[in-house]
């Protein structure tokens, strides 16, 4: 049984299909890179497998079960916008996840905000973009969660940030969890990730382990990023 | 819940700090009209007292008022996240709403209603010509209509009977506001639809009330109202929820 798994999901916006019959099958152990251009369907998908949005046909199922208040409990979605209420420190912060989230570690908040450089005391309204996408990465990785799913994780981050965001994730990674991010910065995602979901125009176009893909194929994730969004976007077998 | 309300009482926080730091000011003006001014000027008295009943009334309006935009803003921006992507049914978000504002309606309004019973007292202690007029106005009311009974119970159901009224108007307002963002959003005139539809229902549940308390005595009437009024809360809170849980996308 797959830790999560799409059937034939839909979303339609009115006049346009975000995602269209996506049936995909995410297994635990693995660090997916979803990849696609803006508008291609990437953070639709997340968001319905959070539970955040709720799809026009088809289903999500995290460990055989549709997605439900129960599976928000071992599900952590980092948005690619702010979403901090204006108000709140970083404290406050990780306060709201203590006090909503049993996964939550407050002593690993601790660390990482350390190594994020960020201090409790600062104002969410006041902070950078940089250091917004700091504070996200931190306190998602600070539950203890049994999915990540990060929505352009190097958003706005300088390239020593993004080291140490880097090995952030890969630390948070491990055989039980299951880790998903997206990002258009695919060279960066080619070090992390071990497997891709390439989408495009809401469509899955394929999901392949990268080790095969390379030995295969003969190709990079990178080469085939190229292949199939390059150019006239024709996918190429 | 609990977690939810703390969350939701944060929210209102600073409109309430804003509304009682502003009746403050005017209290002092009160206090210092009432003490201070030594001329037979009342002017600052007058003032004062109107700001005071405005105040009130305007207080409870706004904190109404305050919760509907709370929970659009809730809806319909990225800190929606922080709600919906927690462990917490449709139910116990929209109950957290509900919830916080009839308890800050209650308190409001018990702090405004003491404020005036204080304001009141203190100002009868100054001119005894007023505790004569305040007894004449009790016995025109009392002549007036026997029904008419200004004492601690009656004064308790007109609380709950104001309340529950109040509560049935929020649920209203938050499944107009709900069908609106998760039914028909992008949709045309769908700001004339919500208005209709909450307009609507209010006239239901106006012309529901006298159907059942019509021939009742003044109390009897508050307390059947105010089980109707809980009723309808009721039904507009399951249907407002059912909605949330089944169609809203945030």
């Amino acid at each position: 049984m797959s830790m999560l798994e799409s059937k034939e999901i839909t979303k339609v916006f009115g006049a346009k299909t975000a995602v269209d019959h996506v049936t995909l099958q995410l297994d635990a152990g693995h660090v997916y890179a979803m990849l696609g251009p803006n508008g291609s369907g990437k953070t639709t998908w997340m968001k319905m497998a959070a539970g955040l949005c709720k799809p026009t046909g088809g289903e999500i199922r995290f460990q055989g079960e549709p997605v439900s208040i129960e599976s928000r409990k071992h599900v952590a979605y980092m948005s690619t916008e702010p979403y901090f209420y204006s108000w709140m420190t970083v404290r406050d912060v990780g306060v709201y996840y203590s006090d909503f989230f049993q996964d939550y570690s407050a002593e690993r908040y601790r660390q990482l905000l350390q190594r994020m450089e960020l201090t409790e005391d600062l104002k969410t309204r006041a902070l950078s973009s940089g250091m917004m996408a700091k504070l996200k990465i931190a306190v998602t990785l600070a539950r203890d969660a049994q999915v990540y799913m990060l929505d352009e994780p190097f958003n706005g981050i300088d390239l020593l940030a993004r080291d140490e965001i880097r090995a952030c994730i890969l630390e948070a990674a491990s055989e039980d969890k299951l880790m998903l991010l997206s990002s258009h910065l695919v060279e960066e995602m080619e070090a992390i990730a071990d497997c891709a979901v390439f989408i495009r125009e809401g469509k899955l176009i394929e999901c392949v382990d990268l080790d095969t893909m390379r030995t295969e194929m003969g190709v990079s994730m990178t080469d085939r990023y190229r292949q199939i969004y390059g150019h006239a976007g024709e996918v190429q077998a | 819940m609990n977690k939810l309300l703390k969350y939701e009482i944060r929210k209102t926080r600073s409109a309430k700090l804003i509304l009682l730091g502003i009746t403050a000011v005017v209290e002092l003006a009160f206090l210092a009209g009432l003490y201070l001014v030594k001329s037979d000027d009342n002017s600052l008295l007058i003032v004062s007292c109107l700001l005071l009943f405005m105040l009130a009334m305007l207080g409870v309006s706004v904190i109404g008022l305050l919760s509907v935009l709370i929970l659009h803003h809730d809806m319909n921006t990225k800190e929606s996240y922080m709600l919906f992507m927690t462990p917490n049914s449709a139910y116990r978000i929209l109950g957290a709403k509900v919830l916080e504002n009839g308890l800050s309606i209650l308190l409001i309004g018990a702090f405004y209603f003491g404020l005036g019973f204080l304001d009141v007292t203190l100002l009868f202690a100054r001119e005894d010509s007023l505790q004569q007029l305040w007894e004449m106005f009790d016995q025109i009311l009392q002549t007036i209509s026997h029904e008419i009974q200004i004492n601690p119970a009656g004064i308790a159901c007109f609380f709950l009977w104001f309340l529950t009224g109040w509560i049935a108007t929020i649920t209203t307002a938050f499944l107009a506001d709900i069908v609106s963002t998760a039914l028909l959003k992008g949709k045309r005139f769908n700001g004339v639809v919500t208005f209709i539809l909450f307009i609507a229902l209010q006239s239901l549940l106006n012309r529901l009330l006298p159907l059942f308390s019509r021939y009742s005595a003044m109390n009897q009437r508050f307390l059947i109202e105010s089980g109707i009024n809980l009723l309808f809360s009721g039904l507009t809170y399951v249907g407002a929820a059912e909605i949330m849980r089944r169609k809203l996308s945030v």
